[in-house]
């Protein structure tokens, strides 16, 4: 796929000044001899969130509907129905 | 410079000022500045909030330290009802449906935010001229940029528009624009503040943190918005850092790279400063030790494929279905396209585009995944150092701010400029830019968690000056 189709961005191409980064990554030196750092921020089974739903607030729904870009009868309009 | 907390809380008990009347100075300082610091502000709220305050002492009650504190909001963070715009066309005409949660910690404790603060769109940038809002300008020179992404938080404080801001930092957010401005800046560990209604940037690296003009003041704000969030699993519980205790100079070993002193982009005062601080601290009989960062040639580079990576997927949520702007067009992907061309900045789709080639097929390998085992390089790099030295110093930028109008057309001049602050977000660590040392600054690292030996130092540091 193309990068402006990736990017949903009308004839997105990619950069010089990002290639640069790009090709000191390609060429960088890995020391495979490193041992692999735990991930910290993995969370454990004992500290899971409670699975219950949490009703948010008829304000904050509220500010939400009028957030939609385009709305009827209190429903968000989408852009348009989806082709392929 | 002593707390201005505190001061301020002292004049609010002792009836020297009312709330009301501090509040309206601060918003008018706010409405008449040329520094371009103010997205939205937020007078109403502030004023009803003062208001109470005001209520409070006149029926004799006790208020808290931060009641009635007058802060700044960076315009990515979220406060119910009020705009968050990201500076970003897209963004302009959103309301927030919901409280960030730091913010809402800060507004428990009865400090009124004022206003909505001028930040580089999405956090994209280092210089706060990636803004539809016009760019921040230096508080020591308006012909400078104000640093970035929190560039107009650090200015507000410095100019006393604000008593302290809130900002964030992904790369450096917070610490280069407090270096910058000559305030303090503090980006705590990664997980210490929740990111919850914060709007993501690079979600692996974001934080949150305080801006001020006294290091009494971070600590206050840095207690109050710190603690595990039910809405961020990256949060953890974490102590108070309480710093009355004096520093025990016999157990601090000092560190610092020597590849980030001999870099030839170091300007070379900046470098003598430097060396002439490092002096100040082994004349008191503290050990300097001088310890190699390996990667510092693809510190730059490993941030921004990361960061370029996670904010692709972060802002893939923004194409005008839910929420902010919308361009109506002949096909649903057109619509899609349309919309995210119009309204993201240059710079935002720069960063956007860099990171789908990052993560497409044929790419992910040699860049992102490369770059993810180099983070992971870095990381016990770091866990290493901190086996062997109590802090790290280092600048905060290799020179002095760059002139508005000059970055924005060298973008990569502009990433490489990020050198001294990605590293330790890399690495999740704490850090706290102190104005101090060179003209910009002096960061003081430490290892995770340990916030309260920064800014232990950063008291010492302050008191050899």
């Amino acid at each position: 796929m193309t990068l402006d189709v990736l990017s949903s961005i009308k004839g997105a191409t990619s950069s010089k000044a990002v290639e640069e980064l790009f090709q000191t990554i390609k060429g960088a030196h890995l020391d495979t001899s490193s041992a692999e750092i735990s991930n910290n921020h993995v969370v454990t089974l004992d500290d899971l969130r409670e699975d219950k739903v949490i009703e948010s607030s008829e304000l904050e729904r509220s500010i939400i509907k009028g957030n939609f870009p385009k709305e009827k009868n209190g429903y968000l309009v989408v852009a348009k129905v989806i082709e392929n | 410079m002593a707390s201005e907390i505190l001061r301020i809380h002292n004049m609010l008990v002792e009836g020297k000022i009312s709330c009301t009347q501090l509040v309206q100075e601060k918003l008018d300082l706010l409405a008449k500045n040329t520094h371009n610091t103010v997205n939205f502000l937020l007078s109403d709220k502030a004023i009803d909030l003062a208001k109470k305050v005001d209520e409070k002492i006149k029926n004799g009650e006790k208020i808290g330290l931060l009641e009635g504190i007058p802060f700044g909001v960076k315009d990515v963070f979220l406060v119910q009802g009020s705009p968050a715009s990201a500076s970003s066309d897209f963004l302009k005409k959103y309301t927030s449906p919901y409280t960030a949660t730091a913010i809402q910690k800060l507004l428990d404790a009865g400090a009124i935010p004022l206003v909505k603060e001028n930040c580089d769109s999405f956090g994209h940038g280092s210089t706060n001229e990636n803004t539809v809002f016009g760019p921040a300008k230096n508080a020591l020179n308006d012909a400078l940029v104000a640093g970035g992404s929190s560039g107009a938080s650090a200015v507000n404080v410095a100019k006393n528009y604000t008593v302290f801001s809130i900002g964030g930092d992904t790369g450096g957010s917070i610490r280069q624009p407090a270096g910058y401005n000559k305030v303090f800046g503090l980006k705590p560990t990664y997980g210490r503040v929740s990111r919850y209604g914060i709007m993501a940037y690079a979600s692996s690296t974001d934080c949150v943190g305080p801006i001020a003009s006294s290091l009494e003041d971070i600590e206050i704000v840095l207690n109050t918005i710190s603690g595990k969030d039910y809405h961020d699993q990256t949060t953890y519980a974490s102590t108070p850092v309480d710093t009355t205790k004096a520093l025990d100079k016999s157990q601090i070993t000092v560190g610092y790279y020597t590849e980030f002193v001999e870099n030839k982009g170091l300007d070379a005062q900046f470098k003598q400063k430097f060396l002439t601080l490092l002096d100040k601290i082994k004349a008191q009989g503290i050990q300097v030790k001088a310890l190699n960062f390996k990667n510092a040639d693809t510190l730059v580079s490993t941030y921004y494929a990361l960061a370029m990576a996670e904010t692709a997927s972060n802002l893939a949520r923004l194409d005008g279905s839910m929420y902010g702007e919308r361009v109506e067009a002949e096909s649903l992907k057109d619509s899609y396209s349309i919309t995210r061309s119009e309204n993201f900045t240059e710079e935002t789709k720069r960063r956007i585009v860099g990171g789908n080639q990052v993560l497409s097929q044929g790419h992910s390998d040699e860049i992102y995944l490369k770059a993810s085992a180099l983070r992971r390089q870095i990381m016990e790099h770091f866990a290493q150092d901190f086996e062997q030295v109590s802090v790290i110093l280092s600048p905060v930028t290799p020179t002095l701010p760059p002139a508005i109008g000059n970055s924005l057309k060298d973008p990569l001049a502009m990433y490489l400029s990020d050198i001294y602050t990605i590293g330790f977000s890399l690495g999740e660590l704490p850090t706290l830019t102190s104005p101090i040392g060179t003209e910009t600054g002096v960061q003081i690292t430490a290892a995770k968690k340990q916030e309260e030996t920064i800014l232990s130092f950063a008291k010492f540091l302050n008191e050899i000056q």
